[in-house]
This record gives structure tokens, sequence and C-alpha cells, in this order.
């Protein structure tokens, strides 16, 4: 920051430990709700505080959340899905409740940082070798399962393997392809041997499958995390309390329970009538139910979580470049942000890399903009004048694009038909299969690995079969660049590639919008998933 | 008499129960997508789907697993769940009770009110008394149950704080919590289901009311109620207690909505998981407890309209 | 019951007069021996024509309403009543700032048609195989009616998530899902009905004519079954608009942007908390309709005296 602009604070003035509780509470909450610098100091002018005040107050406010954590409390976390299919085998793990569980009782070799570097959890260090070809593991010593065994590398060999081979159903069976083998050097020392070099590998070691299971074992609920389990019903809830024995710092609850509530607006309610301590995915409807309310915060986190509508290449009406030139021209891209997503996003501009990506993210390229007028052209030289889109409620707020989508349409004398389909089977039976359909991905920790998983020529998921060779070399080639510079420009021009010539819409971003309770510490903010990429187990605590 | 209606109901229940298994069977099989398909979710792979496939048994056809779950079930055993691993007979034991208990403490409260309510309104027909009572049971029956249930958490929870918002259940519960806990749902599943059954008690008793002896009743001079609760009432009771049985039979299988708003993990909500995740042994067994509930709650109806009614004890 | 009379000496004439008096009463009571006139009471007229107002909106609507039921145009989602430069919003504006007035308007014709296709679909199954299982018996009857038990078995909310999950929910599927369903309560009112009036005098006196059984159905079973059934009609209305609504919690239902009122109830819940009425409007919307269409059943059955209660299960 800037000292000249910076006022320096003057003694004598009311500080952070002389506002009322409420006050207090105030500006945690402005601070945690996401809210810009900008947006507090405005407020705090409007209540009558200086300027400097009002930063020493922020800067106060900040550290009072990073206070000495403390021991001891009870959480209660509502996840938004969950069913017979729960599952504790990290392998398939596919659900916010699946990650929380999997983050509470295992551990995986590496974690995410709310920037998206990575550290050591089970891994102590990761090096690789000159061209990144070959990593060397240094394990954790003295590690111990929940049921006394110690952790070595053969826990860590028979983990890892499970997610290769021909007999492996691991949900990121192909995201780990690059991966040849994995080597046991020493009790604690592995080594993982790539078929393609690779120098992001940490980040994938980091994925919410990749926890470390007892060697030999599928699942059971015992790992080494923080937390242990007592009980787990599928479908209805887990109990689980804290791993006297964790090897480090963190488990500060007593315990917790993991539950769902599938109804949206009863997962809300919940939340502010105290039954539970933590909800996520709220729907934008409740933001306003929730930041009037007391006692509880809406956690909003910047993230590249697309609002996507993929439009086939490979079949009509996709296959006609003024067609989907129309539909990316349609979106109201600052009016999705505002009205259906209330300020919780950002506008994409047709590429699945946002802001949250960092320097990765290519603000260069120009904006895609909101032109009923260019969209009427491009449909008319298309020469489709209806189309068909699929929508299922994959994400909150994605029905509602399509709707805005579709009444934009009619002004221009479009006709958008839209055809609702259930959520379940939407995966196997209309993504990737109807032509017109939408889409959400969890963000992915780089840029690289978000476009390889969803515009490498042949990639499994290249969702809208957009097969593009200068891509399918970019994506290579920037994995082994260094340099930041060329690095950026090859970035850029991947996302300029997709820009111009996938098939995709994404009009908008949304945050990850979660509430929680005022007295949760703590909270990561990592952008990856739900409730900072559900690594708070770990590291929350009550005040 | 009474014991050959018993063997033939019990026949009728298992042909029933057959013609329930190979309905969801045959429909579920329609479904677009598997389990495989469903448990991989949006990573899935050509590749990965195969194996798991093969790994459920996917790979063999559908008639076969239809058979071979057939004959599992006549020795009593209900399989595993093809989404999650889990034994069913596990998945569904803590929820059966639940289903029960709820649906038992509802019926416990709701039918004498609705009795009462439904006789009172009959025995004053046409009165503002009969006429509140006629109005209430139709707004509370015309109005989605998702907006009476919110409705009531707002209220109550949100508001006012007396109840919880959810029957989140915990184990070692003092029996006052544990009320607390199902008071909300038990409030609202009384609220839709006395409605329907107020209705139907006092139309049964008007019916009966037109009938020749109760005429003649009249004509003796025997005084309204007398004549309601002395002759009207056991006369209507046959149709009553199957409008109760049907009540109960939708505790049981239909109360999705009240089981997911407050997040009660009961048999409903249960078999929809199970068909959305195409777990076909799962909607089965749920199929055969619902279908079983209906079968004995007919059952148990028709015997007592038949005690109730001696003139349906030696028919014509 | 009336007392006061009780004062003249002699008894006889006392009781009779009472006697007089108390059939005077009853004739006017809801309970009332049947009278082929059928004459409404205040309540039915209201209801009559709250009906007739929904039903002329159902059919008029999307020519009078202000706006168009996919129209976004408000200042913002859950508005109280305002104007802007498109019109003025009546009723507010619902979750994605459309119309609410406007949305209940075309919600008229979703609601009401679907649910009415969807009854008149399951009367003509249900009376078909009602009265096909009561005059053949034997092996069609046990069939069906087997068929019939199962589905009344499962929950009702399960077949049309199954359904819309494997064929779409276009309205023709939700007609015929809602039809099919609810055919299975009807099946047992006309085959109870069916029954009872085939070992009746007039019947066996057919069959010894030597009349054929298609002009015993027609001209013996089904005026006389007519009656019942058409009273229970709007009990399944309701059924039918409640079963939609419920389906709209489980993210079925009608096509977006169609409004049908159960769905702009769900889809406006949580305007609740903000004192939004975008989903209370609706609800009344229902309640009005199905309130009505029941009070008039009420009526009808009060006046047509038949042993309606004992079928209806």
């Amino acid at each position: 920051m800037n000292d000249k602009v910076t006022p320096k604070f003057k003694p004598g003035e009311p500080g952070y430990s002389d506002l009322s509780a409420y006050d207090k509470g105030l500006v945690e909450k402005a601070v945690r709700g996401g809210h810009s610098r900008r947006d507090v100091l405005k407020l705090m002018a409007v209540t009558g505080v200086s300027l400097a005040t009002a930063q020493n107050l922020l800067a106060t406010g900040g550290r009072a959340m990073a206070m000495t954590p403390k021991k001891g409390g009870f959480i209660r976390m509502a996840s938004n899905l969950h069913g017979p299919d729960d599952q504790l085998d990290p392998p398939l793990f596919t659900s916010t409740i699946d990650y929380t569980r999997g983050r509470a009782i295992y551990n995986s070799l590496v974690q995410h940082n709310d920037d998206l570097t990575t550290r050591g959890d089970l891994a102590e260090t990761v090096e690789p070798n000159a061209d990144a070809s070959e990593w060397t593991l240094k394990l954790r010593k003295g590690v111990e399962f929940h049921d006394g065994t110690p952790f070595t590398a053969d826990d860590v060999i028979y983990s890892m393997n499970r997610h290769m081979g021909d007999d492996s159903t691991s949900v990121i069976k192909s995201v780990l392809a690059s991966i040849q083998e994995w080597k046991k050097v020493g009790s604690h020392e592995v080594k993982c041997i790539l078929n393609t070099p690779n120098a992001d590998l940490p980040t994938l070691l980091g994925l919410f499958q990749t926890k470390i299971v007892k060697n030999g074992t599928t699942g059971d609920g015992i790992g080494t995390g923080p937390y242990k389990m007592d009980s787990f019903e599928p479908g209805v809830k887990s109990v689980h309390s804290r791993n006297e024995n964790y090897f480090r710092e963190g488990a500060w609850l007593d315990g917790m329970e993991i539950t769902a509530i599938t109804d949206p607006v009863a997962r809300v309610n919940a939340l502010i009538a105290g039954d539970v301590q933590m909800s996520t995915v709220i729907d934008p409807k409740a933001f306003r139910q929730i930041e009037s309310a007391d006692g509880v915060t809406l956690l909003s986190t910047p993230a590249a979580l697309q609002v996507g509508i993929c439009v086939l290449k490979n079949a009509a009406p996709g296959e006609n470049d003024d067609f989907v030139k129309g539909m990316q021209h349609i979106q109201d891209r600052e009016r999705i942000v505002k009205r259906i997503l209330k300020g919780k996003g950002t506008v994409g501009n047709d590429t699945p890399i946002s802001s949250a990506h960092g320097p990765d993210f290519c603000h260069e390229l120009p904006q895609r903009e909101f032109d009923p007028d260019k969209a009427k052209h491009h449909f008319e030289k298309s020469g489709f004048k209806t189309a068909e889109l699929y929508v299922a409620p994959v994400m909150a707020g994605i029905e509602d694009v399509c709707l805005l989508a579709q009444a934009n349409c009619a002004k221009i004398g479009f006709d958008l038909k839209l055809k609702k389909v259930p959520t379940d089977g939407y995966w196997g039976a209309v993504w990737m299969r109807e032509p017109l359909n939408v889409v959400t991905w969890n963000m992915r920790p780089t840029a690289q690995s978000q476009m390889a998983i969803q515009f490498g020529p042949g990639a499994a998921w290249n969702d809208t079969y957009w097969n593009n060779e200068r891509m399918g070399e970019l994506l290579q080639a920037v994995l082994s660049q260094t340099d930041p510079v060329k690095r950026h420009d090859m970035m850029c021009e991947m996302q300029t590639l997709i820009h111009e010539g996938s098939g995709m819409v994404i009009p908008a971003f949304s945050n990850i919008n979660d509430g929680i309770a005022d007295n949760i510490m703590g909270m990561p903010k990592v952008p990856l998933g739900q409730l900072g990429a559900c690594e708070w187990p770990e590291f929350v605590w009550l005040a | 008499m009474m014991m050959q209606m018993a063997l033939r109901r019990v026949w009728i229940g298992i042909a029933t129960m057959f013609v329930v298994s190979v309905i969801v069977f045959i429909m579920t099989s329609i479904l677009p997508g598997d389990v495989a398909q469903i448990v991989l979710g949006q990573s899935a792979t050509p590749e990965t789907l195969a194996v798991l496939r093969r790994e459920l048994g996917l790979d063999q056809p559908a008639y076969v697993r239809y058979f071979m779950w057939l004959g599992d079930m006549a020795t009593g055993d209900l399989g595993t769940s093809k989404a999650g691993g889990a034994a069913i007979a596990d998945l569904i034991g803590g929820r059966f009770m639940n289903t029960m208990v709820l649906a038992g403490l509802v019926a416990l409260i709701s039918i004498p009110i609705s009795i009462f309510l439904g006789l009172w309104a009959a025995m004053h027909p046409g009165t503002w008394l009969d006429r509140t009572v006629t109005f209430g049971t139709l707004s509370t029956i015309s109005v989605p149950e998702f907006f009476i249930a919110t409705l009531m958490v707002l209220i109550l929870a949100v508001n006012l704080h007396w109840l919880p918002s959810t029957a989140m259940l915990r184990d070692n519960m003092t029996f006052l919590e544990f009320m607390r806990g199902m008071a909300m749902p038990i409030i609202t599943l009384v609220i839709v289901v006395s409605a329907q059954m107020i209705r139907m008690t006092r139309a049964g008793i008007l019916n009966v009311m037109s009938s020749p002896y109760i005429e003649m009743a009249i004509l003796k001079g025997v005084p309204r109620g007398r004549i309601i609760l002395r002759h009207a009432f056991f006369n209507a009771i046959g149709p009553i207690i199957n409008v109760i049985a049907l009540n109960l039979a939708y505790l049981v299988s239909g109360v999705v909505i009240v089981e997911t708003i407050f997040a009660y993990p009961g048999l409903a909500k249960l078999m929809i998981d199970g068909v959305q995740t195409r777990d076909l042994p799962l909607v089965q067994a749920c199929a055969m407890i619902f279908c079983g509930t209906y079968v004995i709650l007919i059952l148990i109806a028709d015997i007592g309209s038949i005690v109730s009614n001696p003139r349906l004890r030696h028919p014509k | 019951m009336s007392e006061s009379e009780n004062q003249n000496g002699n008894q006889n004439e006392e009781v009779g007069q009472e006697v007089i008096e108390q059939l005077d009463k009853f004739d006017e009571l809801p309970d009332a021996p049947p009278k082929r006139k059928l004459k409404l009471s205040w309540i039915g007229k209201i209801s009559t024509a709250i009906v007739v107002f929904w039903v002329v909106i159902a059919a008029i609507g999307p020519f009078i309403a202000p706006f168009h039921e996919m129209d976004m145009d408000g200042d913002d989602s859950f508005l109280d009543a305002h104007s802007n430069e498109y019109g003025t919003f009546y009723l507010g504006t619902d979750y994605l700032g459309r119309d609410t007035f406007s949305r209940i308007i075309w919600g008229a014709r979703m609601t009401i048609g679907i649910s009415l296709a969807s009854t008149i679909l399951a009367y003509l199954i249900g009376i078909t195989l009602g009265i096909a299982a009561a005059v053949k018996g034997g092996w069609v009857d046990m069939g069906i009616s087997r068929v019939n038990d199962a589905i009344l078995a499962l929950p009702s909310i399960m077949l049309g998530l199954i359904a819309i999950a494997a064929f779409g929910s276009s309205i023709p599927i939700l007609v015929i899902i809602a039809g099919i369903i609810y055919a299975s309560s009807v099946f047992r009112i006309a085959r109870a009905l069916g029954l009872d009036i085939m070992v009746q005098d007039y019947v066996e006196a057919a069959k010894v004519r030597g009349e054929g059984l298609w002009w015993i159905i027609k001209s013996e079973v089904l005026p006389n079954a007519a009656m019942p059934l058409a009273t229970d009609f709007g009990l399944r209305l309701v059924f039918v608009v409640l079963f939609i609504s419920s389906l709209s919690f489980l993210g079925l239902g009608v096509q977006p942007p169609q409004a049908d009122w159960g769905s702009m109830v769900r889809e406006n819940l949580a305007g609740l908390t903000y004192n939004s009425w975008a989903a209370v409007w609706p609800a009344f919307a229902i309640a009005t309709f199905t309130i009505a269409i029941n009070l008039i059943v009420d009526d009808i059955s009060a006046k047509s005296g038949g042993s309606l209660a004992k079928k209806m299960v």
C-alpha cells in the first residue's frame, strides 16, 4: 500500500477494542463478507468515524480475527446434497459433503493455500528433478492413523495407485493420467514418475480425491486427519470427534456433525435459526436474508465458478460459428452479475479463466459485451430461427441466466426454447450429448488444468467438442515455460482461441457463497470449492 | 368367514407386491442413465464407467438382475445399495423407525382431532361453526405443503425461536428434546392430513344421515346429537376408517416434502434418493415396504368396517 | 333443536307439530333428501362466480396481462407494487423481477388447463376400466385391480418423478402422468359403483330380457353412477393442482418460463422473509380456485344426498 495516502492512526481516537460487541461484529462482518476496503471505509465514514480510525479499525479488526485459536465447541454443517451414494472412499468423492468428510478424516500429500499455491500436508517436501518429470516426496514421520497404525510410504503407494490402472474407477483417473508410476524409495520417501513433464504436479496431489487411506483399505473412515469418525449414515449424517493425536496444530473443535439439508430455503432458515452453524451453496435469492440476519455471515469467495452454456461444435446449430456468436452476444453479462448473482460474481468473457486465476488471466482480451443488434445479425446470418437449450439446476442461478437469455432472444425475434430436465442423470444423458446444454465446473487450481480439462483436443471432458491443434500445443508447451512474460503470452493466446473459436458461452463467474455463524473463526478461503474448498475442518475454531 | 377373507387378502397382498416390483423394475429401467453414471457424475469417462458397471454387475441383462433380486428377496436378503455399497437393511433400519415414529405420532394427534371436529361439524350442519371448520380445512387442503411448512419454520423457528427449524435427531436426546425436534414436522403433517380426514368424517356422517332408518329416527324425535353418536357414526365408520388408512399410508410413503424441508431422515425421501441415483435394489426395498404397509392398512380398515357394521358380517 | 313450542296441552298434536317443524328445517339442511333441481346456496353461488372468473381469466389471460410471463422488466426482484417505464407492477415483482400480477394471469391457463385436462383424462380411464372390471369380473377384474393397487401403493410423487425423468416434462406428459395416477382412485369408485349397480334388480331384469352387455352399461350402469362420480370430480381437481405443485418442489413440473401457480409459490418462497408477497399471491390464487370448486362440490353433494362418501375411498 502506498504510505503517502495512508493516514496515521492518532492515539486517543477509539480503536477496535473500544468498540461495542455489536460494532465489532459489524466490522468483522464487513471484512469477512468480501466487501472491498473502500466499501467498508465508506460505511464507516457515514457513521462518523475518521478515515484514520477506520483504517485502524479495519487493520485491528482483521487482526482480531487472527486471534489465538482456542479448543472446544461443536459445529453442525449442512451441505446441499447427500444420499445413499455418500462415500468415505476418496477416489469416488463427488460432492461437497464427501469432500468435507474426506478433509475431516484424511489428509492429502499437499494442500492448497488461499492464493492457490501449495504447501506440504502428509508430504514434507515435494521436489522435482530438472525437467519436472520425476518428483521426490519426503513424507512426514511420526504420523499415526486413527487406529494407531503408523503412516508410511506403503500407504501412499497404495492410495495413489488406486487412481491408476485398468481396474480403477477413480473420478480423477484421467486427471492423473500423466503419472506413470509411484515408487517407494524408503519408509518415508516416494518418487512419482511422470509420462510427460508437469511443473504443476503438486496442485494435482491436493485434489479432493487424493486423500491417503491406510494400506489395503477402501475408505473405512480411518485416516490421519484432524477428526475421527464416530458414526456415519449415508444420506443422513456423520459425527466426528477431535483426533487428540493430530500431528500438527489444528482440530480445535471438540466435534462436528456433517449433514445436508437439500431444500435451499430450509438450509438458510436452519442457519439463521441457529440449528446449523454452516450452510453451503447459498442461493442468490437468500443473500439479503443472511446479510440482514443477526449472528450469521455470508461468506462470498471470488472464484472461477463458471456459469456455462455449452454449444456443441460437432452438431447443428453449434457447428455454425454465427450461431455461437449470437448466443454469446445475447448474454446480458452486467445484468447477470448484478441481478441474478446479486453482485457476488464477476463478468465472464467466454473463457473459463477469471481474475481469480491471478496472473494467468488474460485481462488484455477485449470484453465481449451484451449487444442485441450484433446477436440478431449473427442469428440471422446463421439461418437459425429457433434452438432448444437443456437446463438443469447444476448451480444456483444458472436457470435464471437461461431465462434472461430467452427473454432477450424473444426481443430480437429469436425463439430460444428452454427444456428443463432433472439434475440426476443430467451428466450422463444430456451434458455433452444435447446440442445446447448448461455446465459448471469447480475451479481448478491452475489456468492450465482448467483449460486442459475442457478444451484440450480429445480431452475426455471437452464439452463443446472443440478440437484445436494449436490449443493442444500450447497446453503442452506452457507446462515447461518458466519465463513469466512468455507464459502469460501463451495463456493469453489460449484464452483468445477459446474466446474466438470454441462453443463455450460463459457470461459470468459466480462467487462461492456459503453462510456461517459469526463466531466461527479461522475460515480458509481456498476458492476451489465450497467453504474454503472444504479445508475448514482442520482450521476453524469458535470464538 | 373372517379367516377366509383374511387369507384372500394375504394372497391379494402378495400379488400386489409382485405387481409393484414389476412396475418399479420397468419404470426404473426406462430412466436415462444408470447408477454407475450417477455415481461418477460429471467425472465419468467411458473407461471408468465400464469398470464400475462390471463391478456392480450392471453388465448383465436387466431381467437377469431382476430375477436375482427376486430370488434374494424371497430369502429375505435385501441386498446392498448399488450407489454407496452399504447394506440396504442398514440404510433402511433407522429410517424405518423414524418414519413409523413420525407417522404414529401424527396419527395419534390427528385422528382424534379429525373425528371430533368432523362429528362436531356434522352435528351442526350449515351453522357458522360448520362453515368455519369447512373453510379452515379447505384452506389447508388447497395450499401446497411446502408453503405451510416454510411458513411454520419462518414463524416458529426463525422469528420466535420456539422450536428448532429442522428435526435433526441425535442419539441420547432427552424425551423433551426429542419432542421439540419432532414438533415442526408433526405440526405440519397434522395440519395436512387432518384437513382431509375432517372433511371425510363430516361427509360420511351427513351421508348416513340421509338414509331411511335415520329419517325414521328423526321422525321418532330422537335428538340429533344422539342420532349421530348412536346410529350414524357406527354406520359411517367404514368409510372413515378407510380414509384414515389411506392417510396413514400417505404418512408412511408420501411425505417426501416434509422430510426434505425438515431434514428428517425417513423412507419417502430415501426412495426418491434411490430413484435419483438409479439404485434399483434400494428403490425396490422401499417399494416393498410401502406396498406392504398399504396392504396391511387396507386390510385393517376392511376388518374394522366389518366389525363395526354387523350387516357386512353376513353378506347376502 | 328447539323445544320452545312445547307449550300446548295436547301431547299428540305437540309431537306431530314438532316433527313437521323438524322436517321443514331438515329440508333446508345440506343433508336433505335428494332434489332433482340443482339449487345452490349463496356460498355455492359465490363459489361458482369465482370459478367462472378464473376460467375466463384462463381463456383470455394472455390478451389482458400487462406483461408477458417471461418479461423481466421490474426494477428489481421481490419488490412491492411499483411503476417504471415499462408499466405498472400491481402486485410487485417475483424473484427475477417479473410481474407477479401478469404471471398469475398467465398461470391461470396453465394451472386450470392442466388440472382440468388431467382430471378429465383420469375420469375417462378410471371409469372405463372400473366399469369394465365390474362388468367382466374374474381375471380381468383381478388383473386391473392389482395394477391399480400397485399405483395406489406407490407414492404419486415418485411415479411423477420417474415419468418426467424418462419422458421429459412437456404439458401433455404432465397431463398423462397426473391422469394415470388419479385414474387409480377413480377406478376404485367406479368399480365399487359398478358392482353395486350390477346386482340391482333393474340390471338383472335387463339381463333376463336378453339385453347386450354394452346396452346395460350404457343405459343402466352409467346413468346411475354419474351423480356420485361427478361430485368427486372437484376433489380430484384439487389433488392434481397440488400434485403439479409438489413436482415443482423437486424441480420438475412445467417448463420455464411458463407460470403455474404451484411452481410460482415454490420459486418465490425465499421472498417470504423479505415480506415479499410474491409467493403468497399464487398460493391465494390456488386457494380461491380450489376452495370454490370444493364448496360447489359440497353444495351439490349435499343436495344429491347420494351414498358418495362410502364410494370415495
